[in-house]
């Protein structure tokens, strides 16, 4: 780690999530306007500051910056191509579920510090979401970790120089998948942010620059779990004929534009649901998953 | 890290912690004093990090978040006030819990500074991950076990009484009219 990465990280960051936004107009069906882009953000960020009547500032103003710290240490973790990622840990896929574990008290300081009723419930609702979801995630990871017999991001991309992932445990993309969505705040899991239904929940009273910080971290934040994604299930860098960085971003931006797509076609699922199928399917799916994986490893990686 | 490194993260972080942890006590708000724990202990997590002891750090980091959240809403399902705005105090019995602080503290100090302290507990390139595994697997299998299950145990009971009257639930009213139509 040179004293240039966090520079480049944040380029990356601010990068990508330029590039999701351009994907969620594609998938919506609209024609893709960096100029649109742009004028929402100066549009925002010449917006006064509104505040609620009755709120916590610190929470409140807090709950931003923590959301945009997560989303960022996420995304440091993943592995880009063999020179260049951000911390390259021994264990840097958990600390990738660290930083994620995170979104959770941002969106719960959100919509308490806002004091309003539909806020609250919010963060009320992504806490009970990710109790339920962040158990898999962490379990999924163990699962893909075993192969390559290393939580290193980089390891676990080497061992699928032949054969990615997702062929090999299918069953774990099908675990990883829900739960990435939901940290991410994606529809059909954003039962916290809910437009329609909950006015826009824990992040509805933002105005300004902080709303401008909130919606580029969501941005990051998906950017971050589909760079994870490609780099734990689709071979990571590994491809033919294009140079590695090229591989990791099509493969990225294919699994960010395929989970925007399911999210557009998906009605919001209901939280009793959501809870019955993190605690009932998805948990006892995951312990699955680690002895499969684990045979796996056996009989076919030694 | 250099030594230098360590140091510019090891003594912020260290001060930042203990400052959050004090204000823990200073709130009356359920939701700040518990956010606020959260925030001191992922900053020990941060301290784990930068003195190198990687795998526990990253982990200690990663399980505080979940386990604080869970508390806050004890906190607030516990608490009559709280969002703190009837000016609850945090602080019980002042003066005997501040002495016993003190001397507890002064205690601590003086086993941590007379203890013979080992230079090294793994040797250097033996990684972490591998002695922490023999331990939680080994001799310490049976006290983990007891733990996870007594907290288990402490968390469903604890739901039962937060439960709306308690773990005898409501008794049933006598007047025909159904207990939904008598909340709404």
């Amino acid at each position: 780690m040179s004293a240039a990465t966090p520079f480049a990280i944040l380029l990356v960051a601010l990068a990508g999530a330029g590039a999701i936004a351009l994907l969620e107009q594609a998938v919506a069906g609209l024609r893709p306007a960096p100029a649109a882009i742009g004028a929402s953000i100066a549009r925002r960020l010449r917006e006064p500051l509104t505040l609620p009547s009755s709120y916590d500032a610190w929470l409140y103003h807090g709950a931003p910056l923590l959301l945009a710290l997560a989303a960022v240490a996420a995304l440091a973790t993943v592995p880009w191509a063999p020179g260049f990622r951000g911390i390259d840990l021994a264990s840097g896929t958990i600390l990738f579920a660290a930083a994620l574990a995170y979104v959770t008290p941002a969106v719960f300081m959100a919509g308490w510090g806002a004091g309003r009723p539909l806020a609250v419930v919010g963060g009320f609702r992504f806490v009970a979401l990710m109790l339920g979801f962040a158990m898999p995630l962490a379990m999924v990871i163990t699962a893909v970790a075993a192969p390559a017999e290393s939580l290193r991001p980089t390891d676990i991309v080497a061992v699928q120089s032949s054969v990615p992932m997702a062929l090999v445990q299918p069953y774990s993309l099908a675990l990883w998948l829900p739960a990435v969505m939901a940290v991410a705040l994606l529809p059909p899991f954003d039962t916290a942010t809910a437009p329609d239904e909950l006015g826009g929940g824990a992040f509805a009273r933002y105005t300004g620059p902080e709303a401008a910080i909130v919606a580029l971290a969501r941005r990051i934040l998906v950017l971050a779990v589909s760079g994870m994604t490609a780099a734990l299930f689709l071979g990571g860098w590994h491809g033919p004929l294009l140079p590695d960085a090229v591989w990791m971003a099509v493969k990225t931006l294919a699994v960010a534009a395929g989970l925007l797509w399911v999210g557009r076609r998906l009605p919001r699922f209901e939280t009793d649901r959501l809870l019955i199928l993190a605690w009932k399917v998805a948990i006892p799916g995951a312990i699955a998953a680690i002895v499969l994986a684990a045979l796996t490893t056996l009989l076919f990686y030694r | 890290m250099s030594q230098l490194g360590t140091a510019l993260v090891f003594w912020p972080a260290a001060i930042l912690m203990l400052v959050w942890g004090l204000y823990v006590f200073r709130t009356a708000s359920m939701a700040r004093a518990g956010l606020l724990l959260l925030g001191a202990l992922g900053l020990e997590g941060l301290l784990f990090l930068a003195l190198a002891s990687e795998f526990l750090g990253v982990l200690m980091v990663l399980m505080m978040s979940g386990e604080m959240i869970i508390m806050v809403f004890f906190m607030v399902m516990f608490m009559p006030d709280p969002g703190g705005l009837m000016g609850m105090d945090m602080v019980h019995d002042k003066r005997r819990s501040a002495a016993l602080a003190a001397g507890l503290g002064v205690a601590l100090a003086v086993v941590a500074v007379i203890t013979d302290w080992p230079g090294a507990v793994v040797s250097p390139d033996a990684p972490d991950v591998r002695a922490i595994g023999y331990e939680v697997m080994g001799r310490s299998m049976f006290s983990f076990l007891f733990a996870a299950i007594t907290i288990l145990f402490a968390m469903v009971g604890g739901i039962l009484l937060a439960k709306e009257g308690g773990r005898l639930g409501l008794p049933e009213p006598t007047d025909g009219t159904s207990r939904r139509d008598e909340r709404t």
